[in-house]
């Protein structure tokens, strides 16, 4: 089958599924938006992420002008190929504004579902529940539409995966802001409102008078969907694009053949499809489950991804008449969606309440906050043993099963990687669903709907917290599986630049300066970024304290808070932190590269995504540990409210934030974005390094 | 319109400009949010006077300020109250929660339910104990208002009954469920030597925090004195004030 043909059939289910979420978007757009003062209040949150999603857009094109420049300048010295540079800088223009259109098309859905949601909710829970998660697939469908469209289409044009690595550069750039940025406003807008509104003055969650609140509820669009979107779409192309790189390598080498360079694109086409059945089936049952539905779908899809993968290769095989497509890299691929499902349940065994790890720290909070933090802490500690002994599993059976059928083993794993990821439409709507459905519940509350409208959204709220803790599980282990891809396409390109063989030696001291500086880099970048929710939560707690002292009536409920300066704070802060940040991601692999030469680079991606995984699974679980522990014991157990255990749950649910929702989830990103830098400008510096 | 209120936290006799949920509210967080907490009142009729008590002086110096606003309060007294003003002036009950929502209860006919089991007290005033008892409300009451012949007796005093849950019948192995109290291994053992020995009742907490989390209150709160009685102000069930008093209901049980 011509190759060509594959990549049509991309960029027209690329376009097929965008079409699907825009058909998506009108119905969700269509549904009753509600009463006069709930579509105020929507209009607020609406106004606030809108801000905030231009700000930082205005930010990222300012990076990307730059980048562009310097990617067109650097790359165009080649005499053989002039117009590389060119390409590669148009690539990651495309990818970046790609990544921006997602994300941007799922908080657009984001923050005008949330209102109908709650609406619905007044109808019955089912209807609640199917407007949040359509609205939850508009950024699911879109995601995986634009990133396979995207690639299809450079590859069509190009037919060179390294163009398709601008492209990929691009999307991790705008993630890794759009991640960052986020997690820092989410949580610095959180923070302040618990600590000054319910811890200091006793206003319930979700309380209009508190004039943090409308920033917290936009804070749960730009952390939770246009940043853990954009965290995936990152995810996503760097998968397929690092197997892409693997394939071109290996076929240039003649071990095998080119089909193999867009097979994954081809996964991705079959991840589309099967995202599009398993959505049909996402339905609450007569149990009044959404959580339940929600899995259901994700398991569902999986199994639908299996079978028509299989019929793909049994197919393609039989109509050509001979292995087109080698089985290998088919359990290769099932592999790691498998092990990925797997990873995403156990994450689910250490943060959902029904189960020990949360109960015995919300029991033993009883004994006071040191015990708590113990506690989650060490269980956030156990918890990475059974992720990475997945991802271990996911590594070895890819790379001897593609190694049994003849292909060489580390494409085995990028496919796997890629397996992983192919459930990503329905894994995003699941995500996506989360936000929205607390944003339901926060409207809800505050326009005064019936308390049986505010119970129906927390049921709805409930699952989405399940989900949202799932898809950390998937995204985490996904990125680390991506990042041994890249780190395996990153040698390849060493050694096709350099001419010599690219072997890591323990025993040499460059190669060991490498890791060791790689591993600083995950938790100075995740305490660069949590010391910025701390600071900024601390000006705008001063802020809130501010209005409270000057409007009186705003407790009296007699006066409005000025909720935009909150906005304002939480927006400009999170993007004034980025920066330092954003800067150690880009510069400081090419520093290592340029000055200690492309072993130490390869000690330094190794050291950053062994410390980057490790980090990302212990301060998401422990984070999402303690966030669960303290909702258990506000549902009536180990003295509720008020007791002991809740202040102690309390402080640790304040530590967990910016662990779970700002420093552990953009982890992932920061060493995706590291791994794209070193491989894209692994040609220059194969040829161009001080030591080594 | 001048209001009389009689504060249980701390016990004072207070005139004001403010309505009682103005008051409530005024109380909680004060005028510039400097000043915050729980705060449990009476209304008191406004014709009431005590010789004891400058109340006329309170009332003459509740008057606007210059710039037109109500004054918020001007004390009347801040020792003794209780014990000075009769249940017969004491209006509706009004449970303010920290954040400013104020709930009115009204004094009610119904009975204290005195069932079977163990029973946790909190005095509210004149002072603030946190007692356990084999008594049901009214005779708690008797035995420290109801004689002259004991050292324990009282002129008058204010309390409210708050849930044991399993541990009224189970004071060693039932389950806390959503009791938030403090020191609860200390709560079990002052239980379980009420059950099995011969007093009637026991202190906990010498010197208790003056607050409670309101969703704890078993019946509701009590007031007495030596010459009319006992009275009684029911607090509906939580379920039925999630139904009929939202706001309030959300901010007392968070």
């Amino acid at each position: 089958m011509n190759s060509d043909l594959w990549l049509y059939i991309g960029i027209g289910c690329g376009l097929g599924s965008i079409a699907a979420a825009l058909v998506y978007y009108r119905w969700v757009f269509r549904q009753e938006p509600g009463t006069e003062k709930a579509v105020q209040i929507a209009s607020w949150i609406k106004d606030g992420a809108s801000t905030y999603l231009r700000m930082l857009y205005r930010a990222l094109i300012a990076v990307a002008v730059v980048l562009v420049v310097v990617l067109g300048v650097i790359f165009s010295g080649d005499p053989e190929r002039p117009l590389h540079g060119v390409y590669t800088a148009a690539a990651f223009g495309f990818g970046a504004l790609c990544s921006a259109l997602a994300g941007w098309l799922g908080m657009s859905i984001a923050v005008k579902a949330n209102v109908r949601t709650a609406t619905a909710c007044g109808r019955s829970l089912g209807q609640g529940f199917n407007v949040a998660f359509k609205a939850g697939a508009v950024m699911g469908l879109a995601m995986v539409g634009v990133a396979v469209f995207g690639m299809s289409l450079l590859y069509l044009i190009f037919h060179d995966a390294e163009i398709v690595l601008g492209f990929s550069f691009g999307a991790s750039s705008l993630a890794l802001l759009a991640k960052a940025g986020g997690g820092i406003y989410t949580k610095t807008a959180d923070i302040a409102a618990d600590l000054t509104g319910k811890v200091e003055l006793g206003i319930p969650e979700d309380d209009p008078r508190n004039p943090a609140v409308i920033a917290d509820n936009v804070g749960d669009n730009v952390g939770d969907v246009a940043g853990m979107g954009a965290d995936i779409f990152d995810s996503y192309v760097a998968a397929t694009v690092a197997s892409m790189l693997l394939g071109t390598s290996f076929a240039a080498a003649g071990s095998i053949g080119m089909q193999y360079a867009i097979l994954p694109l081809i996964l991705c086409i079959v991840g589309i499809v099967s995202a599009l059945i398993g959505l049909q089936f996402v339905k609450v049952g007569p149990d009044g489950k959404p959580g339940k539905a929600l899995n259901f779908g994700t398991v569902f899809s999986c199994v639908v991804f299996c079978v028509l993968a299989t019929i793909l290769f049994v197919v393609v095989n039989a109509l050509a008449g001979e292995t087109v497509f080698n089985y290998g890299a088919l359990i290769a691929t099932i592999s790691g969606l498998v092990i990925s499902v797997i990873i995403g349940f156990t994450t689910d065994y250490f943060t959902n309440d029904e189960y020990r790890p949360v109960r015995n720290v919300a029991e033993i909070s009883a004994s006071g906050t040191g015990l708590t933090i113990i506690t989650g802490f060490s269980y956030g500690l156990i918890s990475i043993a059974p992720a990475l002994i997945g991802i271990v599993i996911a590594t070895l059976t890819s790379y001897f099963s593609a190694q049994a059928f003849g292909l060489p083993g580390i494409y085995g794993v990028g496919i796997a990687a890629v397996g992983m990821l192919s459930l990503t439409g329905i894994v995003v709507s699941n995500d996506a669903y989360g936000p929205i459905v607390d944003n339901a519940k926060g409207i809800a509350e505050m326009s005064g709907m019936s308390h049986e409208v505010v119970d129906t959204a927390d049921v709805l709220d409930s699952a989405g917290n399940t989900a949202k803790a799932i898809t950390k599980g998937f995204s985490i282990s996904a990125a680390a599986l991506t990042v041994l891809a890249m780190y395996a396409a990153y040698s390849e390109v060493i050694v096709k630049y350099s001419g010599g063989s690219f072997l890591m030696n323990l025993q040499d001291p460059i190669v060991l300066s490498g890791i060791f500086l790689g591993c600083i880099v995950p938790p100075l970048f995740s305490a660069l970024t949590m010391l910025a929710v701390t600071r900024n939560a601390f000006t705008m707690i001063e802020e809130i304290r501010r209005q409270f002292k000057a409007k009186p009536g705003i407790l009296a409920g007699t006066e409005l808070p000025d909720y935009s300066r909150c906005v304002g704070i939480a927006s400009s802060g999170a993007l004034r932190a980025l920066v330092f940040p954003a800067l150690l991601a880009v510069v400081l692999p090419l520093m290592v590269g340029f000055i200690l030469g492309p072993t130490a680079l390869g000690g330094f991606l190794g050291g950053a995504i062994f410390t980057g995984v490790v980090f990302a699974l212990l301060m998401s679980n422990a984070g999402g540990l303690w966030d669960n522990a303290k909702k258990y014991i506000e549902a009536g157990n180990c003295g509720g409210p008020g007791s002991e255990a809740h202040k102690a749950a309390v402080v640790g649910d304040t530590v967990g934030d910016p662990f779970k929702d700002t420093a552990g989830p953009s982890l992932n990103t920061l060493i995706t974005v590291m791994s794209l830098v070193s491989s894209l400008f692994a040609p220059l510096i194969a040829q161009y390094h001080i030591f080594g | 319109m001048r209001h009389l209120y009689l504060s249980l936290m701390p016990e004072a006799l207070i005139a004001s400009m403010l309505s009682p949920e103005e008051f409530g509210n005024y109380y909680a967080v004060g005028a510039e949010h400097t000043t915050q907490g729980q705060a449990v009142f009476f209304e008191v009729d406004p014709a009431f006077r005590h010789a004891d008590i400058p109340i006329e002086t309170a009332l003459a110096r509740c008057v606007p300020h210059a710039d037109g606003q109500p004054k918020h309060t001007v004390y009347a007294s801040v020792y003794r109250v209780l014990e000075r003003v009769p249940l017969s002036a004491i209006g509706t009950l009004y449970l303010v929660t920290k954040d400013g929502r104020t709930l009115g209860v009204q004094r009610g006919a119904e009975k204290a339910d005195s069932s079977e089991g163990l029973h946790l007290y909190h005095e509210l005033a004149p002072v603030r104990p946190l007692v356990v008892s084999r008594l049901g409300p009214e005779p708690f009451f008797r035995l420290l208002c109801g004689g002259s012949d004991t050292p324990l007796s009282i002129p008058a005093i204010t309390f409210v009954e708050l849930r044991l849950g399993d541990l009224a019948t189970d004071p060693l192995n039932g389950s806390l469920g959503d009791l938030p109290y403090d020191n609860t291994s200390h709560l079990r053992s002052c239980l379980e030597q009420v059950k099995s020995k011969e007093v009637a009742a026991k202190v906990v907490d010498r010197l208790h925090p003056g607050t409670f989390s309101y969703r704890t209150i078993k019946n509701g709160i009590f007031i007495g004195n030596k010459t009319e009685g006992l009275a009684a102000y029911m607090l509906p069930s939580m379920g039925t004030l999630k139904e009929t008093n939202h706001l309030w209901w959300k901010s007392a049980t968070i």
